[in-house]
């Protein structure tokens, strides 16, 4: 019998071993395209008319562009499943899937501690303002002259999660070991257990009273922006922010003008919501921390990351439906 | 009788009040700044022959130079406290003032937080040698010339030098899924050790993934990772390094980076602050900082209220509350 074919959309850097056992159960085959409309035009010549599964990562937009509606559409009729190399999946439309019996999944829990660290990486880096320290001593000035303003302590902050999935319950138990005490905001509330203990606030509390707050939800059209200018002016004064979660969160314009009026003391971005373009009044920041989506960039989370995508591969080829589908998806 | 004097070398940026408010049982002087020979100068002319106590930092060395054996002999025979802020002290002449019966507290404790706070902070920035990143997008280039990084998560991280800081290094590290073992001149308490393993410094060398230095400075101590040490070191090891840089043979540290026998490092120390080998400004793998481990607000506060907390303690019991290890049996 035939086996099934699956289309690798990007590249796999380091399961080589658990790629090369997906050819036991499947022709693996990558497109000739290199943009969309090539992707397209392949796509309607039936060139991936036998295809099952996709893998696909979160650069392989380069090729595709984003998995919208349009795309989805011409998909072919044999394609069932779509297998994300990435926690947030945002490039995807997992309603238009849904419609067209596409069942998608993503990448969690094995991105969780190494965006947690990242992420208090940032808190430190953003709360001690240790930008202009290290760009000083880089350029020969020690600590710069005049020396930068003083930074603060973790210890006894209050650090506000919004957002508590696996990384920013991950994050939670990072920030006490750092004296902080952690309130989050969510959906809905978690339990005592999987809450650890944090307190569960309202969306408004949250901006009201976190020293810290950090953003670790998804993106999609209900979270679009969800910090802007209003949420800015209900913060406390010299509140410091961090995102690890995706830029269009946060209104990086807004972000910008509350920084330059001191309202937001200083932040740690680790996404913008035109990667790989960086506000200007971002750059021009000395006291921010700025990273470039690194959040899950180590060779251990990436290998882990691959092979978590690779069995949601094998789960859809073998038994027929994903091992984690994503929420929207749930009930499908 | 006349009173006694307490002598501020430096200044005080955050509790001026407590500073003032000692006035009611001393007579306040300062030499908040001039050079080291003016400050001798001032010994010499018996302006400072009722100083009782006094008050100086890491910070002021740069006004008065070391205290060292010429320093300590210059000062005023009414001299029985050197309160001194900040908790490393290799700057002061223990044994000269000792055999002057001069007493010396320092600022443990206060310093814990916020030291091994940047001691995490070095620590994953040498794990994903982040500071090619940092300076890419600052560039423009986005990631810029950028490699994979590491992760703390279930990495061996050994301490030498289990103090308050160490302590706080290993529960911050805990945290991260790391497993710690520890070297101290002794072993701790069960309780104190919070189930780090105690191990020989050898043992911790060859069997750590990254080492961090919180000991203290001094001559049974100096170069105690030297070409030896990092002969016997896993490949790829980081070093962090919030202590004191003398701690480690830098040409060592240097030679075993270019081999890659050292992944990277994260210091917050060098061998002549502020000057800084060109050849450390010029690493992009490693991740460092300008000696600012304790510099927010709330830790100079508290560590500047525990040094005049010392020198009231003193003056009017004649008890020290932070006496340092070595004059611990005075």
């Amino acid at each position: 019998m035939t086996k099934p074919q699956v289309l690798l959309l990007g590249e796999i850097d380091h399961a080589h071993k658990a790629w090369a056992s997906i050819s036991e159960i499947a022709d693996v085959i990558e497109p000739k395209a290199r943009s969309r409309e090539e992707f397209i035009k392949e796509c309607e010549s039936g060139a991936f008319d036998k295809v099952v599964a996709t893998y696909r990562t979160f650069q392989s937009v380069a090729i595709t562009g984003l998995i919208d509606e349009a795309l989805v559409k011409i998909l072919p009729k044999s394609l069932k499943f779509i297998a994300h190399n990435g926690a947030g999946y945002d490039q995807i439309d997992v309603h238009a899937c849904t419609a067209h019996d596409i069942r998608v999944s993503n990448v969690p829990t094995a991105v969780d501690d190494a965006t947690a660290d990242t992420n208090m990486f940032l808190i430190l880096g953003a709360l001690r303002g240790f930008n202009t320290s290290m760009m000083a001593l880089r350029n020969g000035h020690w600590k710069g002259s005049p020396p930068p303003p003083l930074g603060h302590d973790p210890q006894g902050k209050v650090l506000g999660i919004l957002g508590m999935g696996g990384i920013g319950r991950n994050l939670k138990k990072k920030a006490e070991a750092f004296g902080m005490t952690v309130q989050y905001y969510n959906r809905s509330k978690l339990s005592e257990e999987l809450s650890g203990g944090a307190k569960y606030v309202s969306f408004e509390e949250l901006l009201k009273t976190s020293d810290i707050l950090s953003l670790n939800l998804p993106l999609n059209k209900q979270t679009r922006h969800i910090i802007s200018t209003k949420e800015f002016e209900q913060m406390k004064k010299g509140v410091v922010i961090i995102n690890t979660a995706r830029g269009a969160v946060m209104d990086e314009a807004a972000l910008v003008v509350a920084l330059e009026k001191g309202q937001v003391w200083s932040c740690g971005l680790d996404v913008f919501e035109e990667e790989p373009k960086v506000h200007s009044g971002l750059i021009a920041n000395p006291h921010v921390m700025l990273v470039p989506h690194m959040g899950t960039w180590t060779v251990e989370t990436q290998t882990k990351m691959e092979i978590w995508c690779i069995d949601n591969v094998r789960s859809a080829i073998e038994k027929g439906k994903l091992m984690s589908p994503v929420g929207e998806q749930k009930d499908m | 009788m006349s009173r006694g004097a307490a002598l501020l070398i430096g200044k005080i940026a955050h509790a001026r009040k407590d500073w003032e408010a000692l006035a009611s049982i001393l007579e306040l002087k300062e030499f908040g700044s001039g050079t080291r020979a003016e400050f001798l100068q001032n010994c010499k002319a018996g302006k400072y022959d009722n100083v009782v106590a006094i008050f100086r930092s890491n910070a002021s060395t740069s006004i008065t130079g070391r205290f060292d054996k010429e320093l300590v002999s210059a000062l005023p025979k009414s001299l029985k406290y050197i309160c001194h802020n900040g908790a490393g002290y290799d700057n002061i002449d223990v044994d000269d003032c000792t055999k002057r019966g001069i007493k010396i507290t320092s600022t443990p404790g206060a310093v814990n937080h916020a030291t091994a706070d940047i001691a995490i902070f070095l620590m994953i920035g040498a794990l994903r040698q982040a500071h090619k990143p940092l300076a890419g997008i600052r560039a423009g280039k986005w990631r810029g010339d950028f490699t994979l990084g590491h992760d703390p998560n279930k990495k061996i991280l050994g301490i030498i030098g289990m103090g308050g800081i160490g302590r706080e290094v290993a529960l911050r590290a805990k945290a991260f899924g790391m497993s710690v073992i520890y070297h101290n001149r002794t072993r701790l308490s069960a309780e104190r050790e919070a189930g780090a393993k105690y191990v020989s410094l050898k043992e911790l060398i060859s069997q750590s993934d990254v080492i961090s230095l919180n000991l203290a400075l001094n001559e049974s101590t100096r170069n105690i990772l030297g070409k030896a040490e990092f002969a016997e070191m896993k490949t790829g090891v980081v070093i962090v390094n919030t202590a004191r840089s003398g701690l480690i043979d830098t040409e060592a540290m240097i030679e075993a980076l270019d081999s890659e026998k050292v992944y990277s490092v994260g210091l917050d120390v060098y061998d002549a602050e502020p000057i800084v080998d060109e050849r450390l400004i010029r690493n992009p793998n490693i991740f460092i900082l300008p000696h600012i481990g304790t510099a927010t607000y709330e830790t100079q506060k508290e560590m500047e209220e525990l040094v005049l907390e010392n020198l009231k303690v003193a003056v009017t019991e004649g008890r020290l509350l932070s006496p340092i290890a070595e004059q611990a049996n005075l």
